[in-house]
């Protein structure tokens, strides 16, 4: 075998321009794959915490006669789907034992009116949490003019759009009316003032929209003036967002048995095109990994069949001097199996070397959504899975695509070989 | 009998609707330890028996027997197997391959007997460099010896796996007079230490001069054996 192999990297020197091709090409596509994979993986895991650090959450307990399709979860409901204390307590022990659940919290859905400098009246969303409990870390997404907003803080975010529109920053200090609802279905209306914002200037507004956020969530009760600690729902994170067709129907089933008046929904339906967002990049990124994959096959192929045509002769000598079939389709076979598999394992290295830097110092991305979205310092990583089975997909590469041309060169006549001299 | 037997031995090559006779029913016995040349002019059919003989080609019909082994019923495996163990090739060009050098080109038919030791290979491979007069060019490749060096490495890339029968196609063919008479003589020397069959074919007079043995073909057919 080491004479086979010896000549094996002769051959593949004489040939260098053809054997520095198939060897770019394969590094390149091991590159991409690799790096795609292990990324399409965080981007996966951490679907929960990208959702969640966003406004959706990945799944909801709620009332089930509150519909939330396509509302991004600002949807509306009446007084009496609020849960109750009891309903809240129990569903949060419930999925403090569900293992695939990160962490569980309830939040109010408010809707009201804002009144601006002019008394012009603006609508508004928004959410009350809180952050003390939450289980993300914001205080790196929810900042005015650089300083992050302290845990426990009441009243601290309530950032307009207009206000943004209107001064181009988030104006700390400054106080606004929201009108609020309370529990029989009323507005109440309350001095806010703004202590933090959301720095609307990394979200691009068409998809933002305008909202606001109440971090203090015992703060705005007792602001709207509730007996109780009622809440509009409770929000689940998964560690990883794939196990949602699993965990949900078993949230499901626990709410049919004990909660028979509340449903769980996916952030998939309240926020269907987040999900189209995430399925779009996956689906690009496979695709650019098939389309790589498939040129570094055909590439293999083309250019063995060349090294055959040239080395026509060679394999008649070598079959007139004892060599049979199965010893010719092993000697090109083994040439493109080298030369793939040394160019896939330099890009698996460069690209673990890239997942290395960008792990060690984190993806800092401020000014566009998806910053916002994941999070500054977002840090990919490896994952074992996607290692092997990167590898077995390069390795199948390797052995198969110069196996077709590697039978077709084996199966030549010795006379037709060495008469094309 | 240790010789080649060749009984009605044909061979039609089909060139579109015309059919071309390249060898017409030829009978023939050739002893082993024999230095043979097949003559004749070009398209007489020296080749064509030549590829017979070597399991290149297939006849038409008739048979060849290599020590009274019918040879065209072997299996695919087994040809390969009679090529590598009891055959040796020597090309008008050569056919040395390039990516390797003097030792390697005269190793390659070893790399198939996986039997012998490394070091066994290396001294036949040493002995029959020294055979050919080049212990100075071991480490040479071909495009950096003379055409008489190459066809000097391509008969010790015939003789190193000790084969029975070495078939040369016109091996001084692309040779000087005086290169492919050295040659010539080396080929004489290793059929007379080792008794090893030699069939070469030349339409050259000179060199027929020099055969034990001439097997004149004429439009496929022996004229005089």
């Amino acid at each position: 075998m080491r004479e086979r192999f010896q000549l094996c990297l002769r051959n593949l020197a004489r040939h260098a321009w053809r054997t520095r091709i198939i060897l770019l090409i394969a590094l390149f596509g091991a590159f991409l794959t690799f790096l795609s994979e292990n990324l399409l993986e965080d981007v996966s895991r951490k679907q929960s915490d990208m959702f969640g650090r966003a406004f959706a959450g990945h799944f909801r307990v709620l009332a089930k006669g509150i519909e939330t399709k396509n509302t991004f979860g600002f949807y509306h409901y009446e007084p009496e789907e609020m849960l109750e204390p009891d309903e809240i307590s129990s569903i949060k022990t419930y999925l403090a034992g569900v293992p695939e659940v990160s962490g569980a919290q309830e939040r109010i859905i408010f809707s009201g009116l804002v009144y601006g400098v002019d008394d012009a009246e603006k609508g508004f969303q928004g959410i009350a949490m809180d952050m003390g409990s939450y289980d993300k870390e914001l205080r790196d997404l929810y900042y005015a003019r650089g300083s992050a907003v302290r845990p426990g803080e009441a009243q601290a975010c309530a950032a307009t759009w207009h206000e943004y529109e209107k001064n181009k920053n988030v104006e700390v200090g400054r106080q606004y009316v929201f009108l609020m609802p309370n529990r029989e279905g009323e507005f109440v209306d309350r001095f806010v003032t703004v202590k933090g914002g959301i720095d609307y200037r990394t979200m691009p507004r068409d998809i933002i929209g305008m909202g606001s956020m109440f971090f203090d969530l015992d703060g705005f009760r007792s602001l709207v003036g509730y007996s109780k600690p009622l809440a509009s729902e409770v929000v689940g994170f998964l560690k990883d967002a794939r196990t949602a067709n699993r965990v949900l129907p078993c949230i499901d089933s626990y709410l049919r048995e004990n909660h028979p008046r509340l449903k769980v929904v996916s952030w998939r339906e309240y926020a269907p095109i987040f999900a189209e967002i995430v399925l779009g990049f996956d689906v690009m990124m496979r695709t650019v990994e098939a389309i790589l994959i498939a040129i570094c096959v055909l590439l293999v192929i083309k250019l063995t069949t060349f090294s055959i045509i040239e080395r026509y002769s060679e394999i008649g000598t070598m079959r007139a001097l004892g060599f049979g079939r199965a010893d010719i389709a092993l000697q090109f076979a083994l040439e493109g199996f080298l030369i793939i598999a040394a160019g896939a394992l330099a890009g698996f290295l460069l690209a673990a070397g890239v997942i290395c830097v960008l792990h060690l110092t984190g993806i800092h991305n401020t000014l566009t959504f998806f910053a916002w979205v994941i999070g500054d310092g977002f840090s990919p990583g490896f994952y074992a899975d996607k290692v092997v089975s990167v590898t077995l997909i390069f390795l199948a590469v390797a052995v198969l695509a110069p196996l077709l041309p590697a039978l077709q060169g084996s199966r030549l006549s010795i006379l037709r070989t060495l008469e094309k001299r | 009998m240790n010789g080649i037997t060749i009984r009605g031995l044909s061979k039609d090559y089909h060139l579109g609707k015309t059919v071309v006779r390249a060898l017409r029913a030829i009978d023939l016995e050739i002893k082993s330890g024999s230095f043979a040349c097949v003559a004749g002019p070009s398209g007489s059919g020296k080749t064509t028996l030549l590829n017979m003989i070597g399991l290149i080609d297939a006849p038409t019909a008739g048979s060849v027997r290599i020590a009274g082994q019918d040879i065209q019923t072997l299996s695919e495996q087994a040809r390969t197997r009679y090529r590598s163990r009891t055959l040796g090739f020597i090309f008008q060009s050569f056919n040395l391959l390039p990516v390797l050098d003097v030792f390697e080109n005269i190793h390659l038919p070893l790399i198939l007997h996986s039997e012998l030791a490394r070091e066994e290979k290396r001294e036949r491979v040493m002995e029959l460099v020294r055979a050919v007069g080049l212990e100075d060019h071991v480490r040479h490749k071909p495009y950096e010896l003379s055409g008489g060096q190459r066809q000097r490495v391509a008969i010790a890339r015939a003789l190193v796996t000790h084969p029975r029968i070495v078939l040369a196609d016109e091996p001084t063919a692309n040779l000087d007079s005086v290169t492919g008479n050295e040659v010539l003589d080396l080929m004489e020397r290793i059929n007379a230490e080792r008794g090893t069959t030699f069939i070469f074919s030349s339409h050259d007079p000179g060199i027929m001069r020099r055969a034990k043995r001439v097997i004149r073909l004429h439009d496929g057919e022996v004229e005089a054996a």
